[in-house]
């Protein structure tokens, strides 16, 4: 959410010359602008008071793999492209679509269960929004779908901001409802449902002439099926409220012209789950038209309150809870664990039109990396992989 | 009935104080709009890189209990 949109638009009216990173100022502030007009596909909300000056077109591959000492698991592979275009000067719309292609087999989560089942899935996902700028405001509207065999998902949103008039603040508002149907292929459930409504508050502040932060707070309301089909011993509450605070910090370094851009998040929901996310990133420019980006992530959760251990029994098999309790999992990711994310993106600015992007990122889960407590007994080893190349073309 | 605070909603109110605090009372200046050259700065938004974020918390979404935070409307899937 980029509600810096505000800062933006006085920066496209003064003269300051850009630094040897960017393009001359008025050109700065049209890519800022075509940035702050991305939708985020999945969850972003744009801020920024002024309609994009340019189109965007942006095309990638991005791929995930799942990875276990000496066994092949899940891996992703999903194209997407993106749009973004201003209309008749207060307009705004903007668009994509993602096509997930899933293959292999489901992670062995636990050291001590051997079994593990293929399976393959295709899910094609899209979304459209619309804005309209005001002076010192905007308005979004905006419809998403997501489509797979065993899952079908519906969004509606409309998201606001509001800026200070010297626009060094912006306030931001958002209401959003989610309507999924779930039909798995086991035929386990037949067209389960799970509607959530989501409430969005947010302020962004331009503290200085180097640092802009944000913070966010979210409430979501869901209610319907939320156990996982798929999974022996899995019966879970049909209601989840998660609240979420998100702080945000964007630090520009002079003495460099590196950007350091941090964020924390906390969440908390009805299962009982309390997770801290904490991430940083660092914008080197290597040259004029070559910019490196590190990045870490660190991830902490304490478990769901219904989740149990699993305990093997060779005889019985797989694992059930122990007692009678009303609702129970055995999912790790309900788990308690922390995990840690090491990567960076390469960026080349080729010309004024043109740019390419690759990414790396390693991604690894330990019980015993959970922050404030043991982790959860038993859990298997997991390791990720994602990569993303990409090509942008502006217009 | 009273509702117990527990430990993980005492470090959110502190993290929120300190940012507050931090916000309204460092030597920072806010800007004068001749001083937003930085801030204008692509890697300087909150999202720099929409479609990068949009996989990357898809992917978290299917391995982690935490997700949003970032925006609504995202809609789900039945991958988590």
């Amino acid at each position: 959410m980029e509600s810096e949109g505000a800062v933006v638009a006085v920066t496209k009216r003064n003269t300051l010359s850009a630094s040897s990173l960017e393009m001359p100022i008025k050109r700065v502030g049209a890519i800022t602008l075509a940035a702050l007009a991305l939708p985020g596909v999945m969850t972003t909300v744009t801020h920024a008071e002024n309609p994009p000056e340019e189109g965007i077109v942006t095309l990638r591959y991005q791929a995930y793999k799942d990875s276990q000492p000496g066994l092949d698991r899940i891996k992703v592979n999903a194209p997407s492209l993106y749009l973004s275009a201003p209309v008749a000067g207060v307009w705004s719309i903007e668009a994509s679509v993602v096509q997930d292609n899933i293959s292999g087999a489901t992670p062995r989560w636990h050291t001590n269960i051997s079994g593990a089942s293929q399976m393959a899935d295709r899910r094609l996902a899209g979304d459209v929004k619309v804005t309209r700028y005001f002076d010192r405001a905007a308005v979004g509207l905006r419809v998403a779908h997501s489509d797979e065999n065993d899952y079908r998902s519906k969004a509606f949103a409309i998201d606001g901001r509001f800026s200070s008039t010297d626009n060094n603040t912006t306030w931001m508002g958002g209401i959003g409802i989610t309507r999924d149907v779930i039909n798995p292929v086991n035929e386990l459930v037949i067209d389960e449902r799970k509607n959530t409504s989501e409430f969005l508050l947010g302020v962004t502040q331009a503290l200085s002439k180097n640092d802009l932060a944000q913070l966010v707070l979210t409430h979501t309301r869901g209610r319907g099926y939320y156990s996982d089909p798929y999974k022996l011993a899995d019966e879970r509450p049909r209601q989840r409220n998660q609240s979420i605070a998100l702080a945000r910090w964007n630090h520009f370094i002079e003495g460099n012209d590196t950007t350091l851009r941090g964020s924390y998040r906390y969440y908390r929901d009805t299962f009982g789950v309390r997770a801290h996310t904490a991430q940083l990133e660092w914008v080197v420019p290597v040259s004029e038209r070559f910019i490196v980006t590190p990045t870490a992530r660190y991830y902490t959760q304490r478990a769901a309150s219904f989740y149990f251990d699993p305990i093997y029994d060779p005889i019985v098999g797989e694992p059930f809870p122990v007692g009678n309790p009303k609702f129970y999992s055995a999912d790790p990711r309900l788990s308690s664990y922390g995990a840690i994310t090491l990567g960076g993106k390469f960026e080349w600015r080729i010309n004024r039109q043109w740019s390419v992007d690759a990414k790396y990122e390693a991604y690894e889960q330990r019980s015993a990396w959970r922050l404030g407590g043991s982790g959860s007994f038993g859990l298997a080893p997991f390791r990720a992989q994602f990569v993303q190349l990409g090509v942008s073309w502006r217009f | 009935m009273k509702r117990k605070i527990d430990r993980s909603s005492l470090r959110l109110l502190l993290v929120i104080a300190l940012l507050v605090s931090t916000l309204s009372g460092c030597a920072m200046q806010p800007p004068q709009p001749w001083e937003k050259g930085n801030l204008a700065r692509k890697e300087m938004t909150m999202s720099a890189d929409p479609l990068d974020q949009a996989f990357t918390q898809h992917i978290y979404f299917s391995k982690e209990s935490a997700s949003g935070g970032y925006g609504v409307g995202g809609g789900g899937c039945g991958c988590n």
